[in-house]
């Protein structure tokens, strides 16, 4: 085979990625340097990177960013610490467990729109059940969705609630897979249970962790469905991320061209993370 | 021999519900001479695709349907979506260019303007002259001019309404007779009685709940807006940092701050009525479509002890709205004779009459005055606020301006900020910012 020949096999699958992954993006860039109001009916019109410039001093780029930001970190802190203590928990032999692996499987498996349809009638602060067992213990009940304030906590507890057993699988099957050595040798040498997981359990298993927060904090950045269907990104904008920001300016508002430049912004972020993640997990592997 | 008798008996008795059956139908093409001039059949063999959202008039035309493919051969394919994604699926749609839509449905003083400078809807004027088009018993000039007009742009009609509706204050007999409330008529009384009752039920019946949602709350806060003196726009500019404006929105957030559910800023229609329904607050302010959910007994805890009124005045006077859905031709559809053959159809005085008898507000006068309306009529005291509030009303409910949605956000954060308690001119002046620079990137 000459040297040429094989460019000739690759050749389908470069063009086809080209099609549906660079087109796109490459399409995008150009459409955010453009000012496009479709409800106008006229054409796009270029405009340079006043898109972008634009987004400097708008409130509401910064307010959804800052949502993205909370709204991420919340999710991943706590899905990454319960996920991890689950799967720990759950490490070892006893009657039941493949019952119990799979029981932690079902909320992955719901469809996010039902989960977040129930959620949002269990947070109604008249109805919902989760104000009704508060004023059952004696607590004050909470406006959930309807505050502000805690809208976004509301949002964390659904998304944690459907997604740390991914978390939990990941790191389990990590755990389930490791080298008994190293744990035999800190037993004869007398290493308590804490000392254990933290300088052997936890430095074997940390590429896994660090795949699993990658995973989740690229769905968690672009979360749309949930918050969409629970919120609407409100009340106001309280809870609209960075992706509803887009969606609302594009298909309510319908400029294509600002909506362009905030998918960019919110391309680049997923990119940068991902790139810092991958950093991390190679730093951790050495 | 025997039982051949049985055998022929049998098939008597079988055969008699077709004898009954052709009878019918020789009874059914005596029909009125009007309809058999009228060529219904002109269109057959056509497939139109309409697009509707999840309204009850929907709920009222899509049983019917088949009866509308019986006469006239056009094969009826309906699409229904819930409200918010409707409109995007329906701009979305329009965009593309490439849509096979034929019939969609419209709010005129939402979307038209927007509609017309794009092109998406298609005039109507040659259609409603034709003779061979226009059925004869259609009667043009029996639809309230306001809502026909409400279709109008640049002397082209673009859409016909199905119905014309307006908001009423709906209240609770049964708790303002606990409380000893009378029907408010003034902006100061409905407070005075929203307080009343909120505070002498212990806070466990609200005076009273509105939309609190963003910009689903505009549609009636733009009542008190007007009752206020307030105005979308003033000069071509953003209103809502007025005077009368900050009033308004701040009476409108007061209300349910202090007397209103405490979900309000997470309500919209669906939510505040249903507060209303289940007995936990007083009075609701919203569209008077909504009267069929209200008298339910079976979605309703206070079905047949609903009063109704029209809104009461504040500084400027008493200013409801009226708003109408209405049907239009897509611009691109290549069957627009079928589509208005079903525009017709769905617009008729019968289909009106149906629909008002199921408490769908008609845009026929001839549906209002009929007997069999009047003779039936369960609820004369909405009847009456209908019509007085259609007198008074403002067509205005949205921003005249192309950029609705914007526009109805940015009034939406001012009004959530004012049920939060918070700074109402700080945020009215910021709303108007955003407005003002809507307004400048068309």
């Amino acid at each position: 085979m000459d040297g040429k020949t094989k460019y000739g096999f690759t050749l389908p699958a470069l063009i086809l990625i080209g099609i549906i992954v660079l087109f796109p993006i490459i399409y995008n860039l150009f459409m955010s340097m453009n000012s496009w109001f479709v409800a106008s009916g006229k054409g796009p019109e270029w405009i340079g990177l006043k898109n972008y410039i634009n987004l400097l001093d708008n409130p509401r780029f910064w307010n959804s960013l800052k949502v993205t930001f909370i709204f991420s970190l919340g999710t991943l802190t706590v899905e990454v610490v319960l996920g991890t203590m689950l799967a720990l928990f759950l490490n070892r032999e006893f009657k039941g467990k493949s019952i119990v692996k799979l029981i932690f499987l079902f909320p992955i498996a719901a469809t996010p729109v039902a989960v977040s349809l129930i959620w949002g009638m269990m947070f109604n602060y008249d109805l919902g059940i989760i104000n009704i067992i508060m004023q059952n213990l004696g607590m004050e009940p909470l406006l959930w969705l309807a505050s502000p304030k805690i809208v976004i906590p509301a949002l964390i507890i659904t998304d944690t609630w459907q997604w740390t057993p991914l978390i939990l699988l990941i790191v389990l099957a990590s755990l389930e897979s490791l080298p008994t050595d190293p744990f035999e040798s800190a037993k004869v040498d007398g290493a308590n249970i804490f000392q254990v997981i933290y300088h052997i359990t936890l430095p074997l298993v940390r590429p896994a962790i660090v795949v699993a927060a990658m995973i989740r904090s690229i769905d968690a950045i672009k979360t749309f469905d949930m918050i969409y269907v629970m919120t609407q990104g409100g009340p106001d904008v309280a809870s609209e991320n960075l992706n509803l920001y887009i969606f609302q300016t594009g298909f309510s508002y319908f400029r294509m061209g600002a909506a362009s430049s905030l998918a960019i912004v919110l391309f680049t972020l997923v990119l940068v993370i991902n790139i810092l993640l991958s950093v991390i997990r190679k730093t951790g592997a050495k | 021999m025997k039982k051949i008798l049985y055998i022929s008996l049998i098939v008597l008795l079988l055969s008699s519900p077709l004898w009954a059956g052709g009878n019918k139908e020789t009874a059914g093409t005596d029909q009125p001479a009007s309809v058999q001039g009228f060529d219904w059949q002109s269109q057959s063999g056509t497939t139109i695709k309409i697009m509707a959202n999840k309204h009850p008039w929907v709920d009222i035309i899509e049983p019917k349907i088949a009866e509308f493919e019986a006469m006239t051969g056009i094969k009826v394919d309906l699409a229904i979506y819930p409200e918010d994604q409707f409109r995007t699926k329906r701009t979305v749609e329009m965009v593309s260019g490439a849509s096979d839509v034929d019939v969609f449905m419209l709010m005129p003083g939402n979307s038209l303007a927007q509609y017309h400078q794009a092109g998406w809807v298609a005039s109507l004027d040659e259609m409603m002259k034709s003779e061979n088009l226009l059925w004869p018993e259609y009667d043009l000039d029996d639809i309230f001019s306001s809502a026909l007009g409400a279709g109008v742009k640049d002397g082209n009609h673009y859409t016909i309404p199905i119905l014309l509706e307006t908001s009423l204050l709906a209240y609770n007999k049964e708790i303002f007779k606990k409380y000893g409330v009378s029907v408010p008529k003034t902006m100061e009384e409905l407070e005075a009685a929203a307080k009343t009752i909120y505070e002498g039920s212990g806070g466990d019946i609200y005076g009273i709940t509105l939309r609190g949602k963003k910009a689903s709350a505009t549609s009636q806060w733009v009542d008190f807006l007007h009752s206020f003196g307030g105005e979308w726009l003033v000069n071509g500019k953003s209103g809502l940092g007025t005077e009368e404006a900050i009033a308004a929105t701040e009476y409108y957030g007061r209300l349910l701050r202090l007397y209103g559910p405490k979900s309000a800023p997470s309500n919209s229609w669906y939510e505040s009525i249903s507060i209303f329904m289940q007995g936990k607050a007083a009075m609701v302010y919203d569209a008077s479509v909504f009267k069929p959910n209200y008298e339910n007994p079976e979605k309703s805890a206070i079905a047949g002890k609903v009063g109704y009124a029209t809104i009461p005045a504040g500084p400027a006077g008493a200013v409801p709205h009226v708003s109408n859905w209405a049907l239009s031709i897509y611009e691109n559809s290549k069957n627009k004779e079928a589509a208005w053959l079903f525009i017709q159809w769905a617009t008729s005085k019968e289909i009106a009459l149906e629909g008002l008898l199921a408490g769908i507000p008609s845009a026929r006068d001839s549906a209002w005055n009929s007997d069999a309306f009047k003779q039936g009529d369960t609820t004369p005291e909405w009847t009456q606020a209908s019509i007085d509030s259609y007198k008074i009303a403002s067509p205005i409910w949205n921003p005249p301006v192309i950029p609705v949605g914007e526009c109805r956000d940015a009034a939406g954060s001012a009004i959530v900020a004012a049920i939060l308690g918070e700074d109402v001119r700080a945020a009215s002046l910021a709303a108007e910012k955003v407005m003002n620079k809507v307004l400048d990137n068309q």
